[in-house]
């Protein structure tokens, strides 16, 4: 019976049992235990909640590091004007500024402010605050290929690259220099020379199939039609065909509008995944070591 | 310790028990097919003759052909209504035009795959503003991307 009992006890003690010492009660919210889950959220990739957390921290302590983490969770979630703000508010006295002022510049970058890069770039290297390196330079030279702005002289555009980058970025220069763009007169009169041959010109070649095929079936049908005399429906037949025909010019028109927007946003999309594989030319700083 | 087992075993079925009836109850699913024609604008456009003849003819479509038909047209919106939408946004004969092309489109069976996003019912997503001619109001969406444009 007592071997029962003491088992019982032990069975509810454990059940009843507090995981917490509540004789040594720890305080979560202080700033160095803050900081401390900050950084483990920033580790564990939880950006979100690490920025909130590192921001309770500096809302009592002042800290360069911490600030400098703080904009790198809000760069890694998007939130590109805050991340700006917080890498400009950053010591020139710190250790972290040069990496900052990078840092800054590829917030502006992504935030799409190519205007507002280009100038900050361009006071710094007049107040001669500190020199920029030609691999600073680089976002600066970029920011060019985002923009409709005239470009600089290929060779000046290009001395700033070397290496296996130095072909790639040529490769863009050259696409921006030069992008090639589909004409929309071209697609039009190629469709009315032959129905849908403006689709295939901007390789819609299905929907060129499709477009001659209609044009050519109605006016045949048409042409039968007004042959066997039947000429009511050789005229509803012959409406359609010209619709189909007026139609398909308009729409190749309009597909090679289509197909130059695309390209760009293609030309965009492999500038921005170069960017990002390169890491905007910044060394990346491991905090979680 | 037969005793003492069956107060363990007693004690943990309690504790472990499931609590969480709400998780067992019955689901309200409805299967029904969700029907777009209680949608349709039937209603008289008197702004000008044209548009009178077009929506009166659109209006006797829908009622008496498409909604029986059922939902076929592939594209979002469908191609009576991007015909609408698109004589209201420009002209009679640029509408036209515009919709001529769009049906051109629609008996391609082949590439639409490749060249439009889809929305969430499905449909693929052809919007007016991609054909009207004004180079800025055109917004390439990947075919990728699933648009919603409720």
């Amino acid at each position: 019976m007592k071997k029962t009992i003491f088992l019982i006890l032990c069975y509810c003690s454990i059940l009843i049992a507090q995981s917490v010492d509540q004789q040594n009660e720890v305080n979560l919210f202080s700033p160095p235990n803050i900081k401390k889950f900050a950084d483990y959220l920033f580790c564990s990739h939880d950006y979100l909640r690490a920025a909130l957390e590192y921001q309770r921290y500096l809302s009592t302590n002042h800290n360069d590091t911490v600030s400098y983490k703080t904009a790198i969770a809000y760069s890694k979630i998007g939130n590109y004007s805050k991340a700006a703000k917080l890498f400009a508010s950053i010591d020139h006295q710190s250790h972290l500024f040069p990496d900052a002022q990078l840092e800054y510049y590829k917030a502006l970058f992504q935030d799409e402010d190519y205007f507002g890069l280009r100038n900050d770039f361009i006071n710094v290297d007049l107040s001669n605050q500190f020199v920029l390196s030609p691999r600073d330079k680089k976002l600066f030279y970029f920011s060019y290929l985002f923009t409709n702005d005239k470009l600089p002289s290929e060779n000046k555009f290009l001395s700033h690259f070397e290496g296996t980058d130095f072909q790639r970025v040529k490769d863009f220069y050259s696409w921006k220099e030069a992008p090639p763009y589909k004409s929309s007169l071209v697609a039009g009169i190629l469709s009315a020379i032959i129905p849908g041959l403006g689709k295939f010109y901007v390789n819609e070649y299905s929907d060129g199939v499709f477009a001659f095929l209609a044009a050519a079936a109605l006016g045949y049908l048409s042409y039968t039609d007004f042959k066997a005399e039947h000429n009511f429906r050789g005229w509803v037949f012959g409406g359609l065909a010209a619709g189909f025909y007026a139609g398909n010019i308009y729409g190749s028109i309009a597909a090679a509008q289509i197909y130059n927007v695309k390209i760009q946003f293609d030309f965009v999309n492999s500038l921005k995944v170069f960017l990002n594989a390169k890491n905007y030319f910044i060394p990346e700083i491991n905090f979680c070591r | 310790m037969k005793l003492f087992l069956c107060i363990f075993i007693f004690s943990s079925t309690i504790i472990f028990a499931q609590t969480d009836w709400q998780k067992w109850g019955k689901a309200n699913y409805s299967y029904a097919v969700k029907d777009n024609f209680h949608k349709r604008d039937l209603s008289f456009d008197a702004k000008n003759p044209a548009r009178f003849v077009l929506k009166s003819l659109l209006d006797s479509y829908w009622f008496f052909i498409s909604d029986v038909d059922g939902d076929n047209c592939a594209f979002s919106p469908t191609c009576s209504n991007f015909f609408l939408q698109s004589v209201s946004k420009t002209n009679l004969v640029q509408g036209t035009l515009m919709f001529f092309d769009r049906f051109t489109r629609d008996m391609d069976f082949i590439a639409k795959f490749d060249f439009y996003p889809r929305v969430p019912d499905g449909h693929f997503y052809d919007p007016i503003s991609l054909y009207t001619l004004n180079k800025n109001e055109i917004k390439y969406i990947p075919p990728s991307v699933i648009v919603n444009n409720e």
